[in-house]
């Protein structure tokens, strides 16, 4: 025998696992910032609609019977639904486009599709009053076709075209994601068993693509539901979206109980899209 | 008696406190040795190698090297060389600065480091790659970047987690021998991680065969190959027929097996007639014709002929059995043939009893 | 079909790149009003921008304020990560969620909770306020990106370079940090762009001395029209195609190289 045996190391039981203390110790700095500096902040605005000026459910009853109310509800809802169809209308022929360039010329619609991502969108919304402005390009063409056009600018169409111009990257790439994964093979096995480029289209690419497809839409349209500049800029004062009328509350009457509410009007509708989302999905495969 | 180089004492390891995914692993090394895990995914070989480098802690036990324990010294502080699996090679940085960084990390100046890491890629014959980064090299000269930074700095112990897998199965050869030579001449003691038991036969000094978290069996590879102690490790380590054998006479030697008859094998004075055995049969040891001490009649269901050998299956009435003929010798033979066989007392084994020779 | 899926593509691209593409030429158009084509042409609105400091002061506040979201951010998200990405706990996905909280509350709900929360604070209209805002809103996409990164971080190079005598501190700043340095920047790029993008919130906390510059725009577009907003338009523009392509160059550079 030797120093071993000094060692009184036999069967000495060594901690096991180490307490799961570690990823607490971590992740406190965030935690704490976030309940601080996120949390109390929205909890504030649910206990605002409920205690300004005094406490009652009174702002949420007149939310559910106001017709102005109601009716810029069902526009938001609308026009969200309506932006969404029409950021997959336009999204799905561009994304199956770069799906079948080659990768180079994928990469440089890429590069477009993300540039437009990356430019503020208060730039882009800018971009759309020259566009749609009176003395601007698309008067301009309407005018020498003969096609009669009343003001472009400031209406719900000028509104609706911006917001989908302002989302379509998120539908591209959602997109783009599920149809570049689709092997080419298997779309000429399908017509090489009889699929004609319609029914493979149908049958194939649509039914693969659907997971994309729900994700692009649920993004767009609760993106969408939510917007505040480009509607005030861009839109008609008459057919506001809610948190336009959010704004205007707080900025005009300063009335912090009505704004509130709504907002937990419209905080609500957006959890309850992405919690059907959660629950179906995954809220992680959202973002990517 | 002085202590064991390496050692090893009763380690453990639960992840979730009732599961052991190890149980009482005790086993010694002496210095150089080249020591081989060998055993099937999740048999605890990986994790017995985790334990020893100290990424992970054994929930019991002790590991010691020249008789002090390291079971609680952090993997840095413990001076072991670890080649892994994807060869981990830093790829931020050119290939000398792989092989210098342990050296930069024990405070070596830098010219110095770098002259050692130099003659260190030498030694594995990739002295002109040292500005190379990882991804501009091939599989194998990764694999050897990987040997060097991990022998550079004089570790006191070497660890291979199947450093082999991915490569192909010529360059795999060719590694063998290479690991083996370079292993020699610094003279480090090795342990090695494989699955695949003609890689361990081919280099280690002994096997230690793993299976459900536990050692099954430590020998030379020969050793293991003849005397495998169960039939798992028979069953592992090499091709066998694994017959199933009533025993007649203990001390005389004799066993009864259905479809063949009575045959010899090794005297077991401890056993009673009557006791149910395990005769194992390595198939190269079965020859053609009947000069050997026992025989059997085998129908012949399919021959597969590999050039130098062939592998007959068949079965000899109703026992299923296997033979590695010579290749010449196999020449001719084709399935329905039946085929005379004969093999010698002394190449058959009775698994799990000491009877050596 | 496949052609006619094929052409539509093109004219979505087209749809996609133009209203990006027409802020250039007006920015150095001579029409005072929102004309286009441009009657003539001028660089005197970037002179305009450059000498006024209603426009430049904006200008630096936003990117002082994303700088420092940037860092704050990133200084809270990687440990974080770090412990979501690498320890299993009980709580994990309730802490995911909350994370990615901040993506989902629409940034008006959240401005007004804001609004009367910082005033309560005393850091209305401060630089502290807005950057205390826009470091909760970076937070989700800093921490996917750099989520993504780490989960495909090889760990048995963190097990080498112990191996080899590197100190747990040695080891981050020597393997971990190089190794994972693009999903570093990449992080705290998107947290700086969140917040220098960011203009609702900071519509209703962000004061006189702290007006950023998306502020700054929103109420020249909604008050003027000011024919600099094409000038501020295509400066960031190009800021953004720098930050999109250059990237891009260095990697098939780099792939190029090997």
């Amino acid at each position: 025998m030797d120093e071993a045996a000094g060692s009184p190391a036999v069967s000495r039981r060594i901690a096991p696992q180490r307490a799961s203390l570690r990823p607490w110790l971590l992740l406190m700095p965030l935690l704490v910032f976030l309940a601080a500096f996120f949390l109390v902040p929205l909890a504030q605005v649910a206990m605002m609609s409920v205690t300004e000026p005094e406490f009652g459910f009174g702002h949420y009853a007149s939310i559910a019977t106001d017709g102005f109310y109601l009716r810029v509800l069902a526009d938001t809802f609308a026009t969200a639904l309506l932006v969404a169809t029409c950021c997959l209308v336009l999204g799905f022929p561009l994304a199956y486009a770069m799906a079948a360039a080659s990768p180079n010329m994928a990469a440089a619609m890429m590069i477009v599709v993300t540039m437009s991502f990356w430019t503020s969108f208060l730039v882009r919304t800018y971009a759309w009053m020259v566009l749609l402005g009176r003395s601007g390009p698309i008067a301009a063409l309407l005018d020498w076709i003969g096609l009669p056009h009343g003001e472009l600018l400031f209406t719900r169409f000028s509104s609706t075209i911006a917001m989908t111009h302002i989302l379509l990257p998120y539908m591209v790439v959602s997109l783009y994601a599920v149809l570049r994964k689709i092997e080419p093979s298997l779309l000429r096995s399908a017509a090489s068993l009889g699929a004609s480029p319609t029914s493979v289209l149908r049958h194939v690419v649509l039914p693969l693509a659907a997971p994309g497809v729900v994700n692009g839409l649920t993004l767009v349209f609760v993106l969408c539901l939510g917007f505040y500049v480009t509607p005030i800029l861009l839109g008609s004062p008459r057919e506001q979206m809610v948190a336009g009328v959010i704004g205007q509350q707080i900025e005009e009457f300063l009335n912090f109980g009505e704004a509130s509410a709504l907002a937990v009007v419209l905080l609500a509708s957006t959890l309850i899209v992405l919690g059907l989302y959660h629950r179906r999905f995954g809220l992680d495969k959202l973002w990517g | 008696m002085s202590a064991p180089y390496l050692e090893l004492r009763g380690l453990g390891k639960s992840y979730d406190g009732r599961t052991r995914a190890l149980d009482n692993v005790s086993l010694t090394a002496a210095k150089g040795e080249f020591i081989t895990f060998l055993g099937p995914s999740g048999s605890g070989k990986t994790t017995t190698l985790m334990l020893v480098a100290g990424f992970e802690s054994a929930s019991e036990g002790d590991i010691l090297i020249e008789g002090r324990s390291i079971g609680r010294v952090p993997p840095h502080k413990r001076g072991i060389g670890v080649v892994f699996q994807n060869y981990a090679l830093f790829p931020h940085r050119a290939a000398a600065e792989n092989v210098a960084f342990p050296l930069l990390m024990r405070k070596m100046p830098k010219a110095q480091a770098m002259a050692k890491a130099a003659e260190m890629l030498g030694l594995v014959g990739l002295e002109r790659f040292g500005g190379r980064y990882p991804r501009e090299m091939s599989g194998g000269q990764q694999q050897r970047v990987a040997l060097a930074r991990a022998l550079v700095f004089d570790p006191a112990l070497l660890l291979l987690d199947e450093p082999l897998g991915a490569l192909d199965k010529n360059l795999r050869e060719q590694m063998q021998i290479e690991i083996k030579a370079v292993q020699r001449r610094l003279g480090v003691t090795t342990i090695f991680v494989t699955h695949d038991q003609s890689e361990a036969m081919a280099m280690s000094d002994r096997i230690v065969v793993f299976d459900g978290g536990r050692i099954q069996q430590v020998g030379a590879p020969l050793d293991i190959y003849r005397y495998p102690s169960s039939s798992f490790v028979a069953r592992f380590v090499g091709d066998s027929n694994i017959l199933a054998a009533r025993l007649t006479d203990p001390a005389g030697g004799q066993a009864e097996i259905a479809g063949i008859g009575t045959v010899r094998v090794p005297a077991l004075p401890a056993a009673r007639a009557g006791d149910a055995i395990e005769l194992l049969l390595r198939p190269e040891c079965l020859k053609p014709g009947s000069g050997l001490d026992n025989a059997a009649r085998l129908t012949v269901d399919v021959i597969v002929h590999f050039g130098d050998s062939a592998l007959v299956t068949g079965h000899a009435g109703g026992t299923p059995l296997r033979a590695r003929l010579e290749g010449l010798a196999a020449q001719g033979i084709s399935a329905g043939d039946t085929l005379p066989l004969s093999w010698a007392t002394s190449s058959s084994h009775v698994i799990g009893r000491d009877a050596a020779g | 079909m496949r052609g006619l899926l094929l052409s539509l593509g093109a004219v979505v691209l087209a749809f996609i790149a133009a209203p990006l593409l027409i802020v250039v030429p007006m920015s150095f158009s001579s029409a005072a009003s929102l004309e286009f084509p441009p009657p003539g042409w001028t660089t005197a609105y970037y002179g305009a921008f450059f000498g006024d400091a209603r426009w430049t002061q904006p200008t630096i506040n936003s990117i002082l304020i994303a700088l420092a979201v940037a860092v704050l951010t990133m200084a809270m998200v990687t440990p974080a990560t770090f412990a979501l990405v690498r320890h299993r706990f009980a709580g994990k996905s309730a802490v995911n969620l909350l994370l990615m909280l901040p993506l989902a509350v629409p940034h008006i709900v959240i401005a007004i909770g804001y609004y009367a929360y910082l005033s309560d604070l005393r850091l209305l209209q401060t630089f502290p306020g807005v950057i205390l805002a826009h470091t909760a809103l970076s937070v989700p996409m800093a921490f996917l990106v750099l989520s993504a990164s780490l989960k495909g971080f090889d760990r048995s190079l963190e097990r080498a370079a112990m191996s080899l005598g590197a100190s747990p501190a040695a080891t981050f700043r020597h393997v971990t940090l190089p190794v994972l340095w693009p999903g570093f920047a990449a992080a705290a790029l998107f947290a700086f762009i969140q917040s220098f993008d960011e203009t609702v919130v900071a519509l209703f906390v962000s004061g006189r001395d702290s007006m950023t510059l998306p502020r700054k725009m929103f109420d020249s577009i909604r008050t003027t029209a000011d024919p600099v907003i094409a000038v501020v338009s295509t400066l960031l523009f190009f800021t953004v195609a720098a930050l999109v392509i250059l990237p891009m160059l260095w990697r098939s550079f780099s792939r190029s190289r090997s």
